[in-house]
């Protein structure tokens, strides 16, 4: 098999590269198959059966984002056959979902991709389906909380946390129309192994993973994202910072494969944003006058009156009586000028970071 | 994603050992394994047997046990003290409506010797045999050759016995095609379909002939390991295949290893890729195919999967020759074990010619108990038939042609005592309750069309199963394993062909 060949979609033939699936090969050449369950960081599940197809030579209809393309394959993915599944699949999701006044699954500020779907898909409407599924009742954690009324069971979050940050702190439990995300024993997170990433929120197409800071059902067009790099620590992370009326209310991973990150974030760089707009966060630089007090200055007094301290200390008791302790928030480059400017300016080999013990 | 797949398989048994799904228990095993709290605890919360607070009184809700009054038996018990719980399936039809105790073991008054075709060498497997521990057939079988021994079954037109009666030899070709050099041999004991108990018998009657049939399986696609999966209900049955297993690798079976693994109470996991994954330690969800076990099985490797019977008829296609095996059957090769329970006088397994009718297995059976109504020919997934297909021969191709099928052979018969809207509805809780959970036209479509049902029951208005059909369409087209796909099959083929027991009714209250 040559590594790049062609496959036949609804007609069309579209490149492939060897290793594709068929739903890679299709989102590349524009068209579009609902999904729940794909992630392509993550192994395929194949279990949200929303992205089936008809594939020529198979009896069933199979899972776009787990099947394989090879050469001269032929798949349609809006026969008769593959849009009646998806608008009877549909109406089951919405029997057992959480509707809005509008009759559709609710929108989150997270979005509901179950909602875009129902959007753009004509679909019956099924009498609801009374769910069992359980939430943790009593989980103290500050930032991740779990609404099971939202939740379609695709097992992204619980696949995030074992493939790709390997924490295993939640779980699928139960079995049948019981299942349901949970933790051992059903404890608050804090007592377990999670490290608050809130990754799962990021990869749950509902909703019904969601942070607790966060207002749940805001529109998308009262939102502005504001792309910028995280400064917890030296590693470049982009976030995006999701502004509501001059505040930030959620900071997001941008899109897999977009940035360093690949979507993924900490619990610093997602959750640890309030500083920005805490009542005593300082806003400029601020000198210790005669007086004893703390005035504000400019950057320029500021670094001019330590620059003047530091070379009074060195004149007075040598360059060694100085130390430089760099912060693990800075960048490597940023390391390197600390640094550079103890021994080249200061004359001291007295340097360290704070990370490096 | 599993760093530690040799203690991962450690798991689910060392939790049962440990007396099921607790907290303290769940870091006890973690503590042994290395594996995640949160990994044991959902493995663990999948499985009735590990998730069960404290032992209980299993009182069997299949269909037979309901037709023939499990509910007046658990209010019974429980009037006497008993802790109850409904389970299903237990495997024990033929006295119905059964009981087991929190040891596991049955009740007395369902602990009796279940009625078989009376010995007859001419069967292939005939049950009520003597026990023959020569092992003569696996001598043949290494002297034969690999290819020859796959050419033979071939030859003999043998198909899986555990349901999808798939010819057997395309499974032990697809493994010995493959460039891996380790393979494994799987046995599927788990049985669990309601209306079957065959499996049950083949071990307690004629253990040596199982452990034949997997020791030239392994012989001819080459593994050395061989797993016997078997369901934890069958304690005393898992006691003699050690006993047989024990005495047969001292001897002439010297080169290979039988490794026992206990089922935990889910019926999904006698599907064969779920069944793999209980294997490995996880929750039974069964995978996406391909790839086929054949190719990547148990721990990835080729895995031959099959079901007890099927391994039952490879010694004597061996030793008798594949043209005298074919000849057994009628339209379809051998002689089947049939499961009958329900309104028959003598509930049993009786050995007769593949392709037999309901009436002449029920002949077998003693006759009939009262009018009968309704037959389920192969378990619960293979939905019910009205009594003017009482003489299609019962086989695999015969029963497919009407959208029904053969399945595990596990007949039930209902005669007219019995309301089919109710009937369908013990099969919907059974399916719901036992559905995986893991895709969503059969997570939500099981519980829907439970509810439907429920609902119809209990207002009396046929509107409550409007739409039925396209759920039931739905699961059918989407659903990832053969769980999902029959799963509407007892309402559909109910209302197919007893239509008088889905009009407007008295509403009824339902507990």
């Amino acid at each position: 098999m040559s590594d790049t060949f062609t496959i036949g979609i609804d007609g069309e033939q579209l490149p492939a590269r060897k290793g594709e699936t068929v739903l890679q090969v299709a989102r590349r050449g524009g068209i579009h198959i609902p999904t729940l369950c794909a992630d392509d960081r993550l192994d395929a599940a194949g279990c949200c059966r929303a992205c089936l197809v008809e594939i020529d030579g198979q009896r069933r209809l199979q899972p776009s984002c787990a099947w394989q393309a090879t050469p001269n394959m032929n798949v349609k993915s809006h026969s008769p056959r593959v849009q009646r599944h998806r608008e009877t699949l549909l109406a089951m999701y919405m029997a057992d979902h959480k509707l809005g006044a509008d009759g559709l699954p609710i929108h989150t500020t997270q979005g509901n991709e179950l909602r875009n779907w129902a959007l753009e898909t004509p679909h019956k409407k099924l009498t609801p389906v009374h769910s069992p599924r359980k939430g943790r009742v009593e989980d103290l954690n500050p930032y991740i909380s779990f609404d099971p009324e939202l939740c379609v069971v695709c097992a992204k979050c619980t696949r995030y946390c074992d493939e790709i940050e390997a924490v295993n702190a939640i779980t699928l439990t139960l079995r049948g129309s019981e299942t349901t995300i949970a933790t051992h024993g059903e404890r608050g997170l804090l007592d377990t192994t999670c490290e608050l990433c809130g990754g799962c929120i990021d990869v749950c197409p509902t909703g019904a993973m969601h942070a607790k800071q966060t207002p749940r059902f805001l529109q998308p067009e009262e939102i502005t994202k504001v792309r910028t790099t995280c400064n917890y620590c030296g590693v470049g992370c982009q976030i995006d910072l999701n502004v509501h009326k001059g505040k930030i209310v959620q900071v997001t991973a941008p899109p897999v494969g977009e940035t360093v990150n690949d979507g993924n974030l900490c619990v610093k760089g997602r959750f640890a944003y309030n500083f920005v707009h805490h009542e005593q966060r300082l806003t400029t630089p601020m000198i210790r006058g005669a007086d004893g007090e703390l005035h504000p200055a400019t950057w320029e007094e500021a670094i001019t009156f330590a620059a003047k301290g530091l070379l009074r200390i060195k004149d007075q008791h040598g360059p060694h009586a100085l130390g430089f302790v760099s912060s693990s928030r800075c960048t490597n480059e940023e390391n390197y000028l600390v640094q550079k400017l103890a021994r080249a300016a200061f004359g001291t080999n007295n340097v360290h970071q704070c990370a490096a013990t | 994603m599993d760093f530690r797949g040799a203690q991962r398989e450690k798991i689910l048994a060392l939790l049962a050992d440990a007396g099921g799904v607790t907290e303290a228990n769940v870091r006890l095993v973690s503590q042994q394994t290395g594996v995640a709290e949160a990994e044991i605890w959902g493995a663990g919360q999948f499985y009735g047997l590990l998730r069960q607070d404290g032992p209980k009184t299993l009182v069997c809700d299949g269909l037979t046990c309901k037709a023939l009054g499990a509910d007046a038996r658990k209010a019974q018990l429980e009037s006497l003290g008993h802790s109850c719980e409904f389970f299903s399936c237990l495997g024990l039809c033929d006295v119905a409506p059964a009981v087991i105790g929190p040891d596991l073991v049955p009740f007395a008054d369902c602990d009796r010797a279940c009625h078989i075709t009376a010995n007859d060498p001419n069967l292939a497997i005939n049950l009520a045999g003597p026990r023959d521990s020569s092992y003569t057939a696996f001598a043949w079988a290494k002297a034969m050759g690999a290819d020859a021994v796959i050419d033979l079954i071939e030859k003999s037109g043998l198909q899986g016995r555990g349901g999808a009666g798939f010819s057997a030899h395309i499974k032990w070709k697809g493994v010995r095609g493959q460039k891996d050099p380790t393979r494994y041999v799987v046995c599927n004991a788990d049985e669990g379909e309601p209306g079957t108990f065959k499996d049950r018998e083949c071990i307690r009657l004629q253990p040596e002939k199982l452990v034949e049939g997997l020791a030239i399986a392994a012989v001819a696609i080459g593994a050395r390991d061989i797993y016997i999966y078997l369901r934890a209900e069958f304690e005393r049955e898992r006691r003699i295949l050690v006993d047989c297993v024990a005495k047969a690798t001292a001897g002439p079976l010297g080169g290979l290893t039988f490794h026992m693994v206990r089922g935990h109470g889910a019926y999904i996991c006698g599907e064969e890729t779920a069944l793999l994954e209980s294997m490995e330690g996880k929750r039974g969800m069964p995978r996406l195919k391909p790839p086929f076990p054949t190719e990547k099985g148990f721990r990835d490797k080729p895995t031959l999967i099959h079901n007890v019977e099927t391994l039952l008829c490879v010694p004597d296609i061996v030793l008798r020759g594949a043209p005298r095996f074919r000849a057994l059957g009628r339209q379809e090769a051998g002689s089947k074990l049939y499961c009958i329970s329900g309104h028959v006088a003598r509930p049993g397994v009786y050995e007769l010619a593949l392709g037999v009718t309901l009436d002449e297995l029920v002949d077998a059976a003693g006759g009939y108990v009262g009018t009968p109504l309704a037959f389920s020919p192969g378990g619960a997934s293979s939905g019910f038939l009205p009594m003017s297909e009482r003489n299609r021969p019962l086989d695999f191709g015969n029963l497919a042609a009407v959208g029904s099928m053969l399945g595990s052979a596990g007949a039930v018969v209902l005669n007219d005592t019995i309301d089919m809207a109710k009937a369908v509805e013990w099969q919907l809780h059974f399916f719901e309750h036992e559905s995986c959970g893991q895709c969503a036209p059969c997570r939500i479509g099981t519980r829907w069309l439970h509810q439907a049902l429920r609902d119809y029951l209990r207002g009396g208005d046929p509107v409550a199963l409007t739409n039925a059909d396209d759920v039931a369409w739905e699961m059918a087209e989407g659903s990832i394993c053969g769980l999902g796909q029959i799963a509407a099959l007892p309402l559909t083929s109910a209302q197919q062909y007893f239509p008088d027991f889905f009009t407007k009714r008295r509403p009824a209250p339902l507990p």
